[in-house]
C-alpha cells in the first residue's frame, strides 16, 4: 500500500468563499440544486448526492453577546475503520491504495444501507441514478498527481493535501501555535490513528467543540455491534429453539 | 440542523423483515413439530413449511422491488470484478464474496439458504400429500435441521442490520436481533395455529402444542422490547434520548402502545395465558392480534428510528 493520502481543514483559516465548493462542483461535473434557506448564509443544510464539499457557515454567540463566525469546510471524512464500506453488501465500496474511500458506481445497487451507516451523514442517495455517492478524495485527479480540486482552489490553504503523517506533523505544530495565541479550545478532530474510527483521512482543526460544528463527539463504527448483537440474538435462538421442542414434546396435559 | 441521514427504507422493506420473520418462524416451528412431536402435531408440520414457502417469496421480490433493477439483487452475492479493501474479515469466493460484518450480505446469503430449505421441505410435503412418495420424513428432518439454522439466523438478522446503523434509536439497541428472532418465531406460530384453526376443534390438540409455545414467545417478545427500550434509554449516546421519544412519546407513540403493545402483546396474552382449554376461536383471533402485532411491532421501531431529527 502506498503511502496514506490526506486532507486537513484548518477551520481557523476558512474564510467561507466556497471556492472549494465550487471546484468541487466543477470538476466533478455535479449539475445545480435548489438553493435551500437555512438561516445562515450556508447553502445547502447538509451533504446532498450533488454536492460533495459544504462550507458550514456556524453562528455562535461571543462572550460579549455579539455574534462571531465559526467556518468550516466538511467534506468526507475518508474513515480508517470506514462504517459505510463495511455495510456495503454488494462490495461496491472499497478502500483505494492511497487510503481513501470510494463508491464503485457500476457495483452499487442503490439499497442505501451506508446511508444510514455512515457516522457522519456523508453518504447521499442519487434518485437519478439510484446509487449512492459522496466524495471521492477526487480519484481520478489523486492517481494523477493532482491533489483534490477543494485542495487546489482554497485561496487561504484552509484545506490542504498530503502524505497523512507529514499533514498530521503540521497540524499538531498548528494546534500549539494556535492555542500560543489565545485560542485555547483549538483541537484536533480526527488526526488521532489510535482514536475514534482509526483516525479519519480528512481530518479537522476546530477552534470549540466538535458539537459546535454539528460533529459528533464519539462517532463509533457501527459495525462494533454486530458481534454483541449476534451473541445476544444466538441466546435468544437457544431460548427460542428450546422453547418449540418442550412444546411439541410435552406430554399429558389437560388435553389428553 | 442534522446530521445523520437516513436511509429512508420504504414501508415495503418492513413487508419484508415481517414476511421473512414470520417464513423463519414457521420453518423453525415445523421443524420443532417434526423432530419431537407426534402425529397429532402432523398438521404443524405441513402448514409450517407450506407457509414458510409462501412467506420467503416475495422476500426476493420485494428487495428487487425496493431496488429498481432486478440484476442489482445479484450485486449483494457476487460481482464479476470485486475490489480488493471491501471490509473487516471480507472474502470472494470466484465473482462471489461475503462480508461477515455486513448484515445485509451476511442476510442474502441467508435468503438464499432459507429459501431453497424452504422449497424442499414444502415440496416433501407436498410428495406426501399428493401420494407421490410414501414418507420422506428423513428428507424432511435433513432440511428442517440445516434450515433451521438459516431460519434463526433470517429471523435475527434485520434487527442486527438495523443495529449496525449510526441511527441512534438502533445502534444502542443491543436487543434488536433478539427481538426480531421472537417476533418471528411468534408470527410464524401465529399463522400456523390461524390456519389450524379453521378446522375447528378438530385441530386443538395440535393447537395446545402451539399455545404451550406461543404464551413462553409472548412472554420473551414482551421481555426483549422492555430490555431493547432500556438499552436505548440508558445508553447516553448522543440523541439516542430524542430517537427513542419519537418512538414511546411521539410520531410513532399511538401504533406503538395500541399496536405493537396492546393488540400484539397484552390482549392475547390475557386471552390465552389463562384459559383452561384451547378453543379454535379463541385461538384465530389471538393469531390475528398477534401477527398485526408483529408487523407493527416491528413497523414502528423500524420507523421511528428512520425519522431524521
Amino acid at each position: 500500500m502506498a503511502r496514506t493520502l490526506a486532507m486537513f481543514t484548518d477551520v481557523s483559516l476558512c474564510i467561507g468563499c466556497r471556492a472549494c465548493q465550487v471546484a468541487c462542483k466543477q470538476w466533478n461535473q455535479l449539475p445545480a440544486e435548489e438553493p435551500e434557506w437555512t438561516g445562515t448564509y450556508q447553502n445547502h443544510a447538509h451533504f446532498t448526492d450533488k454536492s460533495y464539499r459544504l462550507v458550514r457557515f456556524i453562528e455562535q454567540k461571543d462572550e460579549k453577546g455579539g455574534l462571531r463566525w465559526h467556518l468550516m469546510s466538511d467534506v468526507c471524512k475518508h474513515c480508517a475503520q470506514a462504517g459505510c464500506l463495511e455495510a456495503c453488501p454488494t462490495g461496491a465500496i472499497y478502500r483505494t491504495e492511497h487510503g481513501t474511500v470510494n463508491i464503485n458506481q457500476d457495483i452499487c445497487n442503490g439499497c442505501r444501507y451506508c446511508v444510514s451507516a455512515c457516522p457522519f451523514g456523508v453518504v447521499a442517495f442519487n434518485q437519478d441514478t439510484g446509487r449512492a455517492s459522496k466524495c471521492t478524495f477526487c480519484n481520478d485527479r489523486i492517481h494523477n498527481g493532482l491533489g483534490p480540486a477543494c485542495a487546489k482552489a482554497c485561496p487561504t490553504e484552509s484545506i490542504q493535501f498530503g502524505f497523512r503523517d507529514d499533514l498530521a506533523a503540521k497540524a499538531r505544530k498548528r494546534v500549539e501555535d494556535l492555542k500560543k495565541m489565545g485560542f485555547t479550545s483549538a483541537q484536533l478532530y480526527g488526526e488521532d490513528q489510535a482514536g475514534a474510527l482509526g483516525g479519519l483521512n480528512a481530518f479537522f482543526l476546530l477552534l470549540d467543540r466538535p458539537s459546535v460544528y454539528g460533529l459528533p463527539e464519539k462517532p463509533r463504527l457501527p459495525q462494533n455491534n454486530v458481534f454483541v448483537d449476534s451473541l445476544l440474538s444466538i441466546g435468544g435462538a437457544l431460548l427460542v429453539g428450546v422453547g418449540a421442542l418442550v412444546a411439541f414434546r410435552e406430554r399429558g396435559g389437560r388435553e389428553e | 440542523m442534522p446530521l445523520l441521514k437516513s436511509a429512508d427504507w420504504p414501508l415495503l422493506i418492513d413487508v419484508y423483515f415481517f414476511l421473512g420473520g414470520l417464513a423463519a418462524g414457521a420453518f423453525l416451528i415445523a421443524t420443532a413439530a417434526q423432530l419431537v412431536g407426534r402425529e397429532r402435531d402432523r398438521d404443524v408440520v405441513r402448514a409450517g413449511y407450506y407457509l414458510a414457502l409462501l412467506a420467503i417469496i416475495p422476500a426476493p421480490l420485494i428487495l428487487i422491488v425496493d431496488l429498481g433493477v432486478p440484476s442489482r439483487f445479484l450485486h449483494m452475492l457476487g460481482s464479476f470484478k470485486p475490489d480488493t479493501g471491501i471490509g473487516a474479515s471480507a472474502f470472494t469466493l470466484g465473482p462471489f464474496h461475503f462480508k461477515p460484518f455486513s448484515p445485509m450480505n451476511v442476510g442474502a446469503w441467508g435468503l438464499v439458504g432459507l429459501s431453497v430449505c424452504a422449497f424442499l421441505a414444502a415440496l416433501s410435503v407436498f410428495l406426501e400429500d399428493t401420494r407421490r412418495a410414501r414418507d420422506l420424513s428423513a428428507l424432511r428432518v435433513t432440511v428442517g435441521v440445516i434450515g433451521g439454522f438459516f431460519a434463526f439466523f433470517f429471523a435475527a438478522y434485520p434487527g442486527v442490520l438495523l443495529g449496525a446503523t449510526s441511527r441512534p434509536l438502533f445502534q444502542n439497541a443491543r436487543f434488536l436481533g433478539v427481538l426480531f428472532l421472537v417476533v418471528g418465531a411468534t408470527s410464524g406460530a401465529a399463522a400456523i395455529a390461524l390456519i389450524l384453526s379453521l378446522k375447528g376443534q378438530e385441530a386443538r390438540r395440535a393447537l395446545g402444542s402451539l399455545r404451550r409455545l406461543i404464551v413462553p414467545a409472548l412472554l420473551l417478545q414482551t421481555v426483549a422490547l422492555v430490555l431493547f427500550i432500556v438499552a436505548v434509554a440508558t445508553s447516553g449516546a448522543e440523541g439516542a434520548s430524542r430517537a427513542l421519544a419519537v418512538l414511546l412519546s411521539g410520531q410513532y407513540s399511538l401504533l406503538f402502545w395500541v399496536g405493537a403493545v396492546g393488540v400484539g402483546l397484552l390482549i392475547p396474552l390475557a386471552l390465552e395465558i389463562r384459559a383452561q382449554r384451547v378453543s379454535a376461536g379463541r385461538m384465530a383471533i389471538s393469531a390475528i392480534l398477534i401477527l398485526v402485532g408483529g408487523f407493527l411491532v416491528k413497523y414502528a421501531i423500524t420507523s421511528a428510528g428512520q425519522v431524521v431529527l
